[in-house]
């Protein structure tokens, strides 16, 4: 039997291994990327890097009033709680997190559980939620800090915590999913988040959530984050080398609990897979006999309907956490929607897979094809759009008719474009992915990270804008809706147009199939 | 005097395909009539799938004329659809549907009545009757490709185009496809089977089209193909 020294190296030598193997399929990852696409990474990583950057180092340079200051200090720890929440939930509804390479590409190689577990760790900053949430992190640390020699302690505490709450994150991520494929496994899963929602509702109901983040660990590391601008500091050391412990350890962890997972079969996506559907009455119509085989795409999809469920529920959550009010629910479905849309409708012919050939063989006329992919998107958004608004108006009360008109006209608005960009973005970039994984993405890591700041920034400008509207008679929500609703039209028909292009649609559908 | 053969049901004419900068077909002519089972063979990239595809209407032709029924493939793009049975080489299934569904779908589209027997039998003399309403995304590559193969012999076309459907495919279902060809030659339809197994080929086809780099090299009898003599001539003819 080993002697734990001997465990321990041998442990050692696997994390070694692990490591030398995640630089490999970086470079695998990379070398991959031609032409346009490098180019696009090449500025995309760039973006990103400056990005963080200024918003690191610029507010500090900001005008310094020491309420506001005092008020984002107030609010730092509970954002810093805020990112491993974030973490949490992509991690979980990602079965574990992102792959570095997808599943299909990577089965010809030893990729060992530790490596897939470090890939998942460097994928997880590539989310537009956590780059967002991380931003305003640095930036509101730069801002109480100021300026001066301190802010860089500051920021690389900051930086610590990011890399700990994403390594905790993955740890419970990859728990989830090791319990989800045990015995009664989506049971148990469901068990838990229900469980989880309840003591959030608790906390919230009782007005115990404030006290909570107040009392959390993170307090602490924001108290010696900003004390650094006075100088280095016993306290600081002492944070930064818990932290550094927590995030060392939950990388084991993580390792530990991948290898768990991968021990563990899939058990909702061999059960989807080899369950028998009922035949249905044949359709009636092309449209519709086309709109089945697309809607069933999406909901006999576990990551797809996972992800569904946790975009309409999630935001309605935080929205009876929060209070909102019905004039700031506006948001919520810009929120949703792109949600929705990044689940799988920036690539909605990737849907069909290796069937793409087939189905283009058939004889039907491409805008009606077009049209069923649409409306299943549009339908699958608005009822994840409905969910959440349902949640979020069980604390919001009654609405004004001003109020209403401002969330309906809001939501469909931006269903319309998210629809439009989309099916735009789908037809002009196709990628051939395999959906069938909870952890596989419609496009590549650093292309999802900029549709969705395109969809962030969009609909959230048009969410803020019916926020407005809902102050004013309800006509105007109704006026206003219609000129946006025609241009995601016309954007629409013009992709229409594109599609029904045979040299565009024969790119498609060679790309998704391939 | 000369009595004129049936006018092809396929007719291509300098077929060109252009990928960018890649020709993926060069120049190919060739006629398939009614009744006839023609082999499309060649090393992998020789233009075999891309030729299959135009003829099915998934990629236009960059030059050249092809004709299907005397309907031109570029102008007349859905009626040529509508005349063929397309098994494609890659994959051919919508993961989450069910072989059911698939028929479904194919036959409202092709607007067939009472297609549902049909649909059974064949289904059953593919061995997939068992697994008919389980969606195709756990099925094994040779399930998949007997699928494909049922789609696209079900509506009975004018056009067979079975690209590579003995491709991992188990005897039993090897025997489903021939008879598929042969009841099709039988009712007059043309077949074209693009395959890389030769004897299956030979077996299959009266006629063979051997294809590399994207141009014909060799169309001959595919008798002429069979056996030890037949594999030298073939392996002559590929490099």
């Amino acid at each position: 039997m080993p002697t734990i020294p001997a465990r321990l190296r041998a442990s050692a030598a696997d994390a070694w291994i692990a490591v030398v193997d995640l630089r490999a399929l970086l470079r695998f990852r990379v070398a991959g990327l031609r032409g346009r696409s490098r180019r696009l990474s090449a500025y995309g990583t760039g973006v990103i890097g400056l990005m963080t950057v200024l918003v690191a180092w610029l507010p500090a340079h900001l005008p310094q009033e020491m309420a506001r200051r005092d008020d984002v200090f107030t609010l730092l720890p509970s954002a810093l709680v805020g990112i491993l929440v974030i973490g949490v939930v992509s991690a979980a509804a990602s079965g574990g997190g992102r792959e570095l390479v997808p599943r299909d590409q990577a089965v010809a190689y030893p990729v060992s559980p530790t490596t897939d577990h470090l890939g998942a760790l460097v994928m997880a900053p590539l989310n537009i939620a956590w780059l967002l949430q991380a931003w305003v992190l640095l930036g509101a640390t730069a801002f109480v800090t100021g300026p001066g020699p301190g802010l860089v302690l500051s920021q690389l505490m900051l930086l610590v915590w990011l890399a700990t709450a994403t390594a905790l994150s993955q740890v419970v991520g990859w728990g989830l999913e090791w319990l989800r494929r045990g015995r009664r496994g989506v049971w148990s899963t469901r068990l838990v988040t229900v469980l989880a929602g309840l003591v959030a509702a608790y906390l919230v109901a009782d007005d115990r959530l404030v006290p909570a983040l107040e009392a959390s660990p993170t307090t602490e590391v924001t108290i010696a984050s900003l004390g650094a601008a006075h100088g280095l500091s016993w306290f600081y050391v002492r944070v930064l080398a818990v932290l550094l412990v927590i995030m060392l350890s939950a990388v084991v962890a993580g390792a530990w609990l991948a290898s768990a997972v991968s021990r563990r079969p899939a058990r909702d996506e061999t059960r989807l897979e080899s369950s028998a559907y009922q035949p249905r009455a044949n359709p009636g119509s092309d449209l519709l006999a086309m709109v089945r085989v697309d809607r069933v795409a999406i909901w006999r999809s576990v990551p797809l309907r996972r992800g569904l469920a946790v975009l309409a529920v999630m935001p309605g959550l935080v929205a009876i956490a929060g209070d909102l009010q019905w004039n700031m629910l506006t948001i919520l479905p810009g929120l949703v929607a792109s949600g929705g849309a990044l689940l799988f409708g920036v690539n909605a012919w990737s849907l069909d897979g290796r069937g793409a050939l087939w189905r283009d063989s058939l004889p039907v006329e491409p805008r009606l094809v077009f049209l069923s992919r649409c409306w299943v998107l549009v339908e699958v958004l608005l009822v994840a759009t409905l969910g959440t608004l349902v949640m979020a108006a069980l604390r919001a009360g009654l609405p004004s008719a001003s109020e209403l008109a401002a969330v309906c006209a809001g939501g469909v608005v931006v269903v319309a474009q998210v629809v439009s960009a989309s099916m735009r973005w789908s037809v002009r970039r196709p990628f051939s992915v395999d959906l069938r994984s909870a952890r596989a993405t419609p496009a590549p890591p650093l292309v999802m990270v900029g549709y969705s700041a395109r969809l962030a920034l969009s609909t959230t400008f048009v969410g803020i804008f019916f926020s407005v509207l809902a102050r004013v008679p309800w006509e105007w929500s109704v006026l206003c809706a219609l000129p946006l609703l025609l241009f995601s039209a016309w954007r629409l028909v013009r992709t229409a147009n594109a599609w029904a292009d045979a040299d565009t649609r024969c790119r498609v559908v060679a790309t998704v199939a391939s | 005097m000369h009595v004129p053969g049936p006018l092809p049901v396929v007719d291509v004419r300098s077929l060109y395909v252009r990928f960018g900068e890649v020709d993926a077909v060069r120049g190919i002519d060739f006629a398939v009539e009614p009744g006839a089972a023609t082999a499309l063979l060649g090393r992998n990239g020789a233009g075999k799938s891309t030729t299959m595809r135009v003829l099915a209407g998934v990629i236009p032709p960059s030059d050249g004329l092809v004709s299907v029924c005397g309907h031109d493939i570029r102008t007349e793009t859905l009626t040529v659809k509508r005349l063929t049975g397309y098994c494609p080489d890659v994959g051919g299934l919508v993961p989450r549907s069910t072989p059911w569904e698939h028929l479904q779908l194919a036959a409202r589209l092709r607007r067939l009545d009472g297609w549902e027997e049909r649909a059974r039998e064949l289904l059953e003399r593919f061995e997939l009757g068992a697994v008919a309403h389980r969606v195709t995304a756990g099925f094994s590559h040779g399930m998949g490709r007997r699928l494909s193969v049922v789609l696209a012999a079900f509506h009975e076309p004018p056009v067979l185009l079975l690209d590579e459907p003995f491709d991992g495919v188990d005897p039993v279902g090897v025997e489903a496809t021939m008879d598929v060809i042969a009841d099709a030659r039988a009712r007059g339809a043309a077949v074209l089977v693009s395959t890389h197994l030769r004897e299956l080929a030979v077996q299959a086809c009266q006629d063979a089209i051997v294809l590399r780099g994207g141009s014909a090299v060799a169309v001959l009898p595919a008798a002429d193909m069979h056996g030890e003599a037949g594999a030298g001539v073939y392996r002559g003819l590929l490099d």
